[in-house]
């Protein structure tokens, strides 16, 4: 497809797709890599079909890490702006989001990425950002700063030209919006997938721009492309103005710690989910029994964190807290044995598990979704399984004993 | 000095109560919302218990508010049973529906402002996340907007009154690789989300006493909580209608569908769950399996 011969757009005076990088303590941590790998795919496709001056630009604020730029251009960045100083070491939402916006607005940065753009440039076109905590805030701040849209949590990514009639955005006239990025969201289920759109406002009464369109993307979800250390990219230095009153905040001590919840060093997980819904207490305590048979860890689907049950067993209520979901929205595990007793399969979930070695399903619709992600597949009530289960394997148990 | 005294608010959302007996699910997974009751959300009856916690150990005022539909004045009353507030703000105009995560934040900080006879808050204390909507963006978005540092996953807290210093620890997991404790220190106003593990302790006698009247006293107010209500339109409010509701926010949801199913990632072998010989083989492959490894 021929370029569209848009220039006049207002939208050109946002050019480019700014990747905000993340590291903890000078390492940049794997969600990077992820995003630099779509933001690269997604502006191949864009290079061809509109421009090919518009760049992936990777955005690192930190102290003493400017050789880690020629790792993000080999991950996939045209660029990088690299912001040095020692008060960003560590992330501070306040400095952090400062000195980003200060280099989204920054027109002598882009200038050095691509010299065509460099009068009309305003902000960048998309932004991107980890949807951990630390980059769900940032995202958050940054875009409250800069006054434009933000789409959380995102797994799927296309940017394409749309027609639509909006009341608000078009006064309800069919208008064409080119080079919009359509940002995928699934939702707390897990089953609906909300496409969000950030769009400038065409409505007579109330124009206004919108830019950059910016989203929050899932650790985990996206590949990195293939690192190639002959990739070449420009390093911009963006000279960092810190406000003293702000520097104020200060760290008093930072210290790493295990999740006392540490599924690294179990061989088995067994996870349940809405399916122990009929009787809930004794369910979970089947599922503690299996857990003790197998010295396994316990984990839950996202539902189940949000405490739909009246649990007299303080024990087991134990095991209804957000620390302990796997998936998108917690915690991602690759154990041996992975059993999924009463979990339909969400997409979420599945992307906390699907490493995992070996998949056992109980579950009384073979239809659902988590048949497709499992080795074995047990079709039936979890209350009826899990007891013959139990047993089945404390004879197992007994008989190497015996044996040995 | 009653000029010292903290000026707490709290913004609090009304949300699907996700508990048994409560909530309905459509027979393909998603939220039946027309048959699932509403209450306060569970993060914001964190927050809410956060600012009690403030309230306790160094006296403070405190206001809650929330933007909603009329009805979301029972969250408010829920918040209030928990924090003893001694004013509710409630934002409601049909032309703030449909508001995306800016434009809310946008009559939240105004309502703020408008808290405490129109003097500043010292602390705003908001929840991690809807359990909804789950973005985690409005609290951020309502700091940025009012001015104030913000601070997530909050999990303690302490105030030094006199020299307006706040001290407080935040639980930040890194992706799913492990947990870093921060401990910072900021002057006042901060704006704060309270991470769901927070628990208010309260180690001495004298504060127990405290929490214990402040309890009373919260029961006492909720009874009578339409006494503390104001409710605000968008005119009373004062904000500006082109950014709130649908023509203040930047994005749209263009279109919601069911997430299609993913490849076949794995060959599942069916077994029936009567069947207990198929059951005992399973067994047995478990017992190889985790045993082989111990080797």
């Amino acid at each position: 497809m021929a370029p569209t011969p848009d220039s006049k757009m207002s939208n050109e005076k946002y050019r480019h797709l700014y990747v905000v990088i993340e590291h903890e303590e000078g390492n940049l941590l794997p969600v990077n890599f992820e995003m630099l790998g779509e933001a690269r795919r997604l502006m191949d496709g864009f290079n061809v079909r509109y421009s090919a001056e518009e760049k992936v630009v990777a955005v690192l604020l930190g102290s003493e890490m400017r050789s880690q730029c020629d790792k993000l251009i080999s991950y996939g960045a045209d660029a990088v702006i690299y912001a040095e100083n020692p008060e960003l070491k560590y992330h501070r939402n306040l400095v952090y989001t400062k000195v980003i916006s200060q280099i989204a607005n920054d027109k002598d940065c882009s200038n050095k990425i691509s010299a065509r753009y460099s009068e009309e440039f305003k902000r960048p076109r998309f932004m991107f950002f980890s949807a951990d905590d630390t980059g769900r805030h940032l995202s958050a701040t940054v875009l409250a700063e800069l006054e434009s849209g933000l789409a959380s949590d995102i797994n799927k990514l296309v940017i394409d030209d749309i027609e639509l009639k909006h009341e608000h955005k078009t006064k309800g006239q069919l208008e064409k919006y080119f080079k919009t990025l359509e940002m995928y969201r699934p939702d707390f289920s897990g089953f609906l997938w909300t496409t969000i759109l950030c769009l400038d406002n065409r409505h007579p009464n109330n124009r206004r721009e919108y830019h950059p369109q910016a989203c929050s993307i899932i650790p985990g979800v996206f590949q990195p492309i293939e690192s190639d250390n002959n990739r070449k990219g420009v390093i911009v230095d963006f000279k960092v103005t810190l406000n003293t009153d702000d520097l104020s905040i200060k760290i008093l001590n930072r210290k790493v710690v295990k999740s006392p919840i540490d599924y690294d060093s179990h061989k088995a997980i067994v996870s349940f989910g809405r399916g122990i819904n009929e009787s809930p207490e004794e369910n979970i305590a089947l599922i503690d029994s299996l857990k003790r048979e197998l010295g396994a860890e316990v984990g839950i689907s996202l539902p189940i964190s949000k405490k739909p049950y009246n649990i007299s067993n303080s024990k087991l209520s134990a095991y209804i807290t957000p620390e302990r979901v796997i998936g998108t929205s917690g915690r991602k595990v690759a154990p041996t044995l992975y059993i999924a007793v009463g979990i339909s399969g969400a997409m979420q979930h599945i992307a906390g598990m699907k490493e995992s070695e070996f998949v056992i399903a109980i579950n009384p619709d073979t239809d659902s979704p988590i048949r497709d992600e499992c080795d074995i597949f047990i079709k039936g009530r979890l209350e009826d399984v899990l007891p013959v289960l139990i047993e089945e394997l404390r004879q197992q148990k007994a008989m190497v004993e015996v044996r040995n | 000095m009653e000029s010292s005294r903290l000026k707490i608010s709290v913004i609090i959302k009304l949300e699907p109560d996700f508990s048994e007996g409560n909530v309905s699910y459509n027979s393909d997974g998603t939220l039946n919302r027309a048959e699932t009751k509403s209450i306060l959300g569970p993060h914001s009856a964190v927050a809410s218990m956060a600012a009690l916690h403030a309230k306790v150990m160094h006296g403070a005022d405190v206001s809650v508010g929330t933007m909603g539909p009329p009805i979301a004045e029972q969250a408010l009353q829920q918040s209030q049973l928990l924090c003893d507030a001694d004013e509710l703000h409630l934002y409601s105009d049909r032309i703030f529906a449909g508001a995306d995560t800016l434009a809310t934040a946008e009559v939240l900080r105004t309502g703020i402002d408008k808290m405490h006879d129109g003097e500043k808050s010292d602390i705003v204390f908001s929840g991690h996340r809807a359990s909804d909507g789950e973005t985690g963006q409005t609290g951020p978005q309502t700091a940025w907007k009012l001015g104030y540092p913000f601070f997530g996953n909050v999990i303690d807290f302490s105030v030094d009154v006199e020299n307006r210093l706040a001290r407080v620890t935040r639980l930040v997991p890194i992706q799913g690789l492990y947990d870093v404790i921060e401990e910072i220190e900021a002057p006042l106003p901060i704006f704060i989300t309270i991470h769901p593990s927070y628990k208010p302790t309260f180690t001495t006698v004298s504060q127990r006493l405290s929490f214990f009247k402040c309890q009373k006293e919260a029961r006492d107010r909720a009874a009578l909580y339409k006494n503390y209500l104001k409710t605000f339109t968008a005119q009373t409010l004062g904000v500006d209608p082109k950014l709130v509701g649908l023509p203040g926010s930047p994005t749209i949801v263009y279109r919601v569908e069911k997430i299609p199913r993913a490849k076949t990632s794995r060959m599942a072998e069916i077994i029936e769950g009567s069947n207990q010989d198929q059951i005992r083989a399973v067994a047995k492959k478990i017992t190889d399996m985790i045993k082989v490894k111990e080797i």
